[in-house]
């Protein structure tokens, strides 16, 4: 073992850096080796800058720009060689816009259309400007949609998803805020109704101020009144009655959780309308408890509203219902009836009495909106023995789908655009719900975007994407994705990479991305790592993921190292210590175990597996040697007979087709087949009646004679009606009725 | 999104209507053995079962012994002008879209006088189920043919007989764009009729049901040769239609099972002269309704009357000149 190797295998168990004999002095930056390919993000086309659309529905609130200049071109450029231009000319525009997304913090994508257009313009040589002017003229028309543009930065998280809240409430409150001003106007309508029956309203001043001035002279207003006056008017409402349907009004107009619609006659001054977005869950709940009085409120004052319109409350029955009627009766449905609460936090303003406060909220029926967000994801590895922290968002994470209750996201700045669906399913949702996001804005990682490094957490399983929604089904299967994660099936996900090696001959390995890859773009881990100098490669140095594959404490001899890039793009093995090789096996069983309850390599089900395929091992293999014996020559001649199958039990029960209604003594009526045609009812209607369906049938076979029976059967048109035999003997004319009631029986 | 805590208390506060809350005060002044009397029956039972609030449950009737059905009826009616039942039953249901709307109408009513409106009503498919009592005679004016009248069909307006063929309301209809539902009843086969008028008032949509229904004053014996031998009937069943039950199976064998989605045959059924088909020749659920076309989504309020009151006095208005 040469003398530098001995110092990293030193420097791999106890972190102390060595001092090599090949490096160079001076700290270094490095990046990890596939991030070599990405640099300046603004020339790529991906997920960002996202446009907040305004007024748009569902999950269109976001749209990529990306998206939004191809939906552009599929409209105006035609395919092949004559769309060309069309299409050089406003990518080229998009190009443009993407720089000046990250100039102009906040504005609109009209604006910055302008100054993009604008500068691309003046760039443009005057030949080609008429073309391109045309173009991008074009495209502008083109262009449907408006909104706040967002880059992937610090801020991306709250903004994307307040948006996304905002668009989600429009919609979810709507239909509400529709139904509260129709209780408004029907029972306006009702007082109203009531008060035209006043002899105030017939008062001749009403009259004369419901015509206007320029007919004064031609009517007479008192004769008008005095006539209307003697009209009976019907009566009035009763006091308790008015008094309800006006303190239903009151509230309904008075409340303060839903913005009108519509301009309406207020009777009611109202207060400015409640806030739903809060810095902290403390802020959050006290309002929510506060405003609890005013919620049961308005739920009392719909329901009234709503029987009253109907005409159906009855005092007697409701009364006590209604004044029982409290917090306590408040269901979900009635909830959702009001706007969600957004909560924003930042994970490290998060005390444990806020952490507390959040699982109090995600544990509720109440519609509580959290968004944690997560900038420094490495802040717990820099922790010494003995130190502890509070919980941060990926502890939220994965400790809210404990709870079983709330809807929970995970995701970063680099897929939030992908889920955008899911966020609105989340938001959509009566009960609770959390999305923890890591923006990728780290306060210690310099030249790395924050898109980047979200896209890093992801890919290094240190911050997984899932959902879980409880909503969805009745197990995890449905409830719980992980499919999102990069090569979610792969304990560390793998790319090809491709490198000029020292001959300058293209080629490529495969390499992992894993926990220490990230870790390692922080520059607070500066002194977990070594660079090794060509010269000192060895064989007992293996890439990281080998080395997280071998049990804990196997190999004491073989060193992990990561492959990174240094400023001038040069490969370069660097060499870890073993602080953050136990980082990255906490990380990869964490993941490990999100990745059993997202199905893949479940132990339950591979235990059972086994079992199973042993058990129909010992199966197979007991038959098989059964067979085996079976075929083994036997002793007498006489070939083995199989024994015949026992005879099946003879079916001795013999399907009995009902027998045909035999005829009967006593009269009857098919009546099902009855047209309530009236016939036999007016011939004798206590003979023959109506049920509860208007179908006739004899209600009382002596309430008539047999001659009525047979009479009936004649006149029925359905022919129905079965006179049966004579009840009486001595009826006269027997012969004659039964010979004629013998077509009918 | 409904009101959780008044909807519990409606249904538990239920009144629970029985087949007496909905007959009028009048008893009903059809003839004795009139196939109208089990078509009365049939609705009143439909009404009960389905719990229908008589006070937001309406019927609508042009001119005919049909059309004195809203009178039988506890609930709100409109007894309108000859023909122009569909017209009523329209702006009915335009502007109040909560309430159930049915419209009574004879073969005269609908075939005749109201054939415009009927043609357009189908191609409208606002929601309402129609019932159309065919029996091919005008009964309440004492025997005049109707449209529908057989060929050779004597009466006080073709002492000679009539010389035309009877137009085919079901044909008719089938024929019209955007119909949305097709049914046949026979008065004299209840069952059927009831499940046939609760298919019909399911459909959201224009349902139109014909019923043929005897007259035993003015057209005795006309349909004798169906009533009295069923095998001259059609019955269709479908798992998407109606299904018969056992006893009617035994009584009606000529059944066939006909898909109430198969527009081509339905009309072959239509076209059916020896056999009277009866069950649904014709559905389709995604015909979209007139009302939910056209439905204005504002609230009424009083400003907003007003507003479009002023809008048009104004264009009337003479402004003096200045």
């Amino acid at each position: 073992m040469n003398g530098n190797l001995s110092k990293l295998t030193s420097f791999h168990v106890t972190g102390i850096k060595p001092a090599l004999e090949a490096e160079d002095a001076g700290e270094r930056s490095f990046r990890p080796a596939l991030f070599a390919g990405y640099g300046d993000l603004t020339k790529l086309r991906y997920d960002y800058p996202v446009v907040l659309v305004e007024s748009a529905a569902g999950s269109k609130f976001a749209q990529s720009l990306s998206d939004v200049v191809d939906g552009i071109l599929r409209e105006i450029a035609p395919q092949g060689a004559a769309g060309e231009r069309l299409r050089k000319h406003v990518l080229k525009l998009e190009e443009e816009l993407r720089g000046l997304v990250s100039q102009k913090d906040g504005a609109s994508l009209l604006d910055l259309w302008d100054a993009a257009e604008k500068s691309l313009l003046t760039r443009t040589e005057k030949a080609a400007r008429d073309l391109l002017r045309d173009s991008l003229e074009r495209a502008r028309n083109a262009l449907h949609v408006d909104g706040e543009v967002l880059d992937c930065d610090e801020a991306t998280p709250t903004r994307f998803i307040t948006r996304g809240w905002n668009v989600v409430q429009a919609a979810k409150i709507h239909a509400v805020k529709k139904r509260i001003e129709h209780l408004v106007l029907k029972l306006s309508d009702i007082l109203r109704a009531d008060y035209m029956k006043t002899e105030e309203a017939r008062s001749a001043e009403i009259f004369r101020a419901s015509v206007g001035t320029a007919y004064d002279e031609a009517f007479d207003f008192s004769a008008m009144s005095g006539i209307l006056a003697k009209e009976r008017a019907g009566d009035l409402l009763p006091d308790s009655r008015r008094q309800r349907v006006q303190a239903a009004l009151t509230v309904l107009q008075a409340q303060r959780f839903h913005a009108p619609l519509h301009d309406f006659e207020q009777t009611v001054v109202r207060q400015p309308l409640y806030d739903f977005v809060f810095d902290s869950c403390a802020a959050a709940l006290e309002a929510f408890r506060g405003r609890l009085p005013e919620m049961v409120e308005v739920i009392k004052a719909m329901s009234i509203a709503e029987l009253e319109i109907q005409n159906l409350y009855r005092e007697s029955r409701h009364e006590p219902f209604f004044e029982r009627f409290d917090e306590g009766a408040l269901g979900p449905d009635d909830l959702a009836l009001f706007p969600s609460y957004l909560i924003c936090l930042r994970d490290e303003r998060i005390d444990p009495a806020e952490a507390g406060r959040i699982f109090e909220l995600l544990n509720s029926d109440l519609p509580a909106k959290i968004l944690v967000q997560t900038d420094d994801l490495l802040r717990n590895l820099s922790l010494s023995a003995g130190q502890t922290s509070s919980v941060g968002g990926l502890e939220l994470g994965t400790m809210a789908l404990g709870l079983n209750k709330a809807f929970v996201l995970q995701a970063t700045n680099a897929s939030l655009y992908k889920q955008r669906e899911q966020i609105v399913n989340g938001l959509r949702r009566d009960g609770p719900a959390l999305f923890s996001v890591f923006s990728g804005a780290m306060p210690r990682v310099a030249g790395v975007t924050p898109y980047l490094l979200a896209g890093a957490a992801e890919e290094s399983r240190a911050f997984p994407v899932f959902a879980y929604d409880p909503a969805a089904g009745p197990d995890w299967a449905l409830r719980f994705r992980i499919d999102d994660n990069p090569q979610a099936e792969a304990d560390w996900p793998v790319h090809r990479m491709m490198y000029e090696d020292r001959d300058l001959q293209g080629t490529s390995e495969k390499a992992a991305f894993t926990f220490v890859d990230f870790a390692l773009c922080d520059g607070r881990h500066g002194a977990d790592r070594v660079p090794v100098a060509r010269g000192d490669w060895h064989d007992d140095m293996i890439p990281v993921v080998e080395h997280l594959d071998l049990a804990e404490g196997h190999a004491p001899d073989k060193i992990p190292y990561v492959l990174m890039v240094d400023e001038n793009d040069r490969l370069q093995r660097v060499v870890v210590d073993d602080k953050l090789i136990r980082a990255a096996r906490r990380c990869g069983a964490m993941w490990h175990s999100l990745q059993e309850l997202g199905g893949i390599n479940n132990s339950h089900a591979r235990q059972l597996l086994d079992r199973e395929r042993e058990v129909w091992e010992q199966e197979k293999g007991e038959e098989l040697a059964k067979l085996a014996k079976r075929a083994e020559p036997a002793g007498d001649a006489s070939p083995a007979v199989a024994p015949p199958p026992p005879a099946a039990p003879v079916e001795t029960t013999i399907e009995v087709e009902a027998a045909a209604e035999a005829p009967s003594d006593e009269p009857y009526v098919e009546t099902p087949r009855c047209t309530t045609c009236n016939e036999c009812t007016e011939l004798n209607s206590k003979l023959f009646a109506y049920d509860e369906n208007m179908q006739a049938y004899i209600a009382d076979p002596d309430a008539g004679p047999y001659r009525q029976l047979v009479e009936a059967a004649e006149s029925c048109q359905v022919s129905i009606i079965h006179p049966g035999k004579p009840r009486n003997p001595n009826e006269p004319n027997l012969d004659e009725l039964l010979e004629r009631a013998a077509p009918f029986n | 999104m409904g009101i959780p805590v008044s909807e519990c208390l409606l249904k538990l506060m239920a009144e629970g209507y029985t087949l007496d809350d909905y007959r009028g005060d009048i008893p009903p002044r059809w003839c004795t053995g009139c196939g109208d009397n089990g078509i009365l029956a049939a609705v009143q039972r439909l009404c009960r079962d389905e719990q229908l609030p008589p006070e937001r449950t309406v019927f609508v009737s042009g001119i005919g012994c049909s059309s004195r059905f809203p009178h039988y009826m506890n609930a709100y009616g409109f007894h309108g002008l000859h023909g122009r039942a569909l017209p009523v039953a329209e702006g009915v249901k335009l502007r109040r879209p909560d309430l159930h709307v049915f419209v009574s109408t004879g073969d005269g009513d609908c075939c005749s006088i109201g054939a415009a409106h009927w043609i357009h009503a189908i191609r409208y498919n606002m929601d309402m189920t129609v019932l159309m009592h065919d029996n091919q005679i005008y009964g309440l004016t004492k025997k005049q043919a109707s449209p529908t009248s057989p060929r050779g069909v004597k009466s006080n307006t073709t002492p000679r007989g009539t010389y035309l063929d009877p137009l085919n309301p079901l044909s008719v209809t089938l024929g019209v764009a955007n119909v949305s539902f097709v049914a046949q009843a026979a008065d004299w086969i209840p069952e059927l009729l009831y499940d046939i008028i609760s298919e019909a008032y399911h459909h959201k949509g224009f349902s139109f049901v014909r019923i043929l229904q005897r007259c035993p004053e003015f057209m005795p014996h006309q349909f004798d040769p169906w009533v009295q031998n069923p095998d001259k009937m059609l019955l269709l069943t479908h798992e998407k239609g109606v299904q018969l039950s056992a006893g009617l199976s035994k009584v009606y064998r000529k059944q066939e099972a006909h898909d109430p989605g198969d527009l081509h045959r339905a009309r072959e059924i239509a076209s059916l002269s020896e056999q009277i088909p009866v069950g649904i020749l014709y559905r389709d659920s995604d015909v979209p309704c007139y009302e939910d076309v056209r439905m204005v989504d504002r609230l009424h309020t009083p400003d907003v009357i007003k507003g479009v009151l002023e809008e048009e006095f104004d264009k009337f208005t003479i402004w003096p000149s200045e």
